[in-house]
């Protein structure tokens, strides 16, 4: 393992501990074994190193299983939010990361993607600025954000958060045909 | 529609002068600088008040922050009360734009609601959503209220400005446009069910 993916594994590791901000790179530095300056040359802001750490736990701790069709993707949904229920230290981590001002090129995360491509492929007479609206809707709903405010703000468990999010999904789907039609 | 929320003003209320020129700078300061780089000796020099009066009143840097991030969300991006829920889309797509012409500070508040309980509240409007949902609405069932109160106050929050910015890249116009577009979409469903 190299030293900045031991750094974002340790940073991991301590989540379970404490929360991020009490999370020194002086610790981190020990915990690997390198200088409190080489965490720095790595991460030069606490920005980065959110942002690092939450791209580590998504892709070790909450995985994407591939969807194609719209109830693959709603089921991929659901389960994500049941993972971000039994980690929620890791959950909010991943929301913060999703809503700070971006450290470097800011681009669409493969989950962004992949909800495009189904999107076009399941709708392919959809103009792209009402597949963009739709997916824009979707992908918000579906993110570590959505959960972190249901369960804090309306105290809402995974079940009642998904139900929250079938709704809008049915209903941000049904006004695609008219819309394409009729472009209002 | 051009009444101040009662709740807003009471909130800002509860922030006494000092507190305002040190939050006030703060928000400054992220503006210019970003989160990271603010010192509290920065903060001080441009509130016109000693360190340690910040510390008095914000005993740790996050403390601050959350302030910061409440007094933003009130002051910098305040709305306008909704007389009918069906209004929520004109306020969302407000809402957005305005995030849009102060990233930073709309980076902030969206941050801030994602910290779960030791957050700043992510969901400000819930109560007064609620309020005028049932005044419009009464009958509507528990279950349906809940999740539209809940899609709406997500809607209209600075995390969605983030995402729609973040994730698609779109221009101010069309953020706004997606989202007051969502929020019809959440309200479609009960259109029909006035009164």
């Amino acid at each position: 393992m190299d030293t900045p993916t031991a750094i974002l594994a340790n940073a991991a590791a301590a989540l379970r501990e404490s929360p991020f901000d009490d999370i020194s790179y002086r610790t981190l530095g020990d915990a690997v074994g390198v200088s409190e300056r080489t965490v720095y040359r790595h991460f030069p802001t606490r920005s980065h190193l959110l942002e690092g750490v939450a791209g580590w736990i998504e892709s070790t701790e909450f995985p994407l299983p591939p969807f194609v069709t719209i109830l693959q993707f709603q089921e991929a949904s659901r389960a994500r939010f049941l993972a971000f229920d039994s980690s929620p230290a890791f959950a909010f981590v991943c929301a913060r990361a999703a809503s700070i001002s971006p450290t470097g090129e800011s681009e669409a995360t493969f989950f962004t993607r992949a909800l495009v491509a189904m999107l076009a492929t399941n709708h392919p007479s959809v103009n792209e600025r009402d597949l963009r609206r739709v997916a824009a809707a979707l992908r918000y709903f579906a993110s570590a954000q959505f959960w972190a405010r249901m369960r804090t703000g309306f105290d809402m468990s995974a079940p009642e958060i998904s139900d929250v999010f079938d709704r809008t999904v049915v209903q941000v789907l049904s006004r695609l045909p008219t819309l394409s039609r009729t472009s209002r | 529609m051009s009444v101040t929320s009662e709740r807003d003003d009471r909130s800002a209320e509860n922030v006494n002068r000092t507190q305002e020129a040190i939050l006030a700078a703060y928000a400054e300061l992220i503006e210019e600088l970003g989160t990271d780089d603010v010192s509290f000796r920065l903060i001080a020099r441009r509130a016109g008040v000693g360190e340690r009066t910040i510390f008095r009143n914000y005993a740790t840097r996050v403390d601050l922050l959350l302030a910061a991030a409440a007094w933003i969300e009130r002051r910098i991006f305040p709305r306008q009360d909704s007389p009918s829920i069906f209004d929520m889309p004109l306020t969302i797509r407000a809402a957005m734009e305005s995030y849009d012409h102060r990233p930073e500070l709309a980076h902030v508040v969206a941050e801030t609601t994602m910290r779960g309980i030791s957050g700043a509240t992510p969901s400000p409007r819930r109560a007064m959503l609620e309020e005028i949902i049932d005044a419009e609405i009464p009958a509507l069932g528990d279950a349906e209220r809940r999740a539209i109160v809940a899609a709406l106050a997500h809607l209209d929050s600075a995390a969605t400005w983030v995402t729609f910015r973040r994730e698609f890249g779109m221009t101010r116009s069309d953020i706004a446009d997606a989202a007051a577009w969502a929020a019809e979409a959440v309200l479609d469903p009960i259109r029909s069910r006035v009164g």
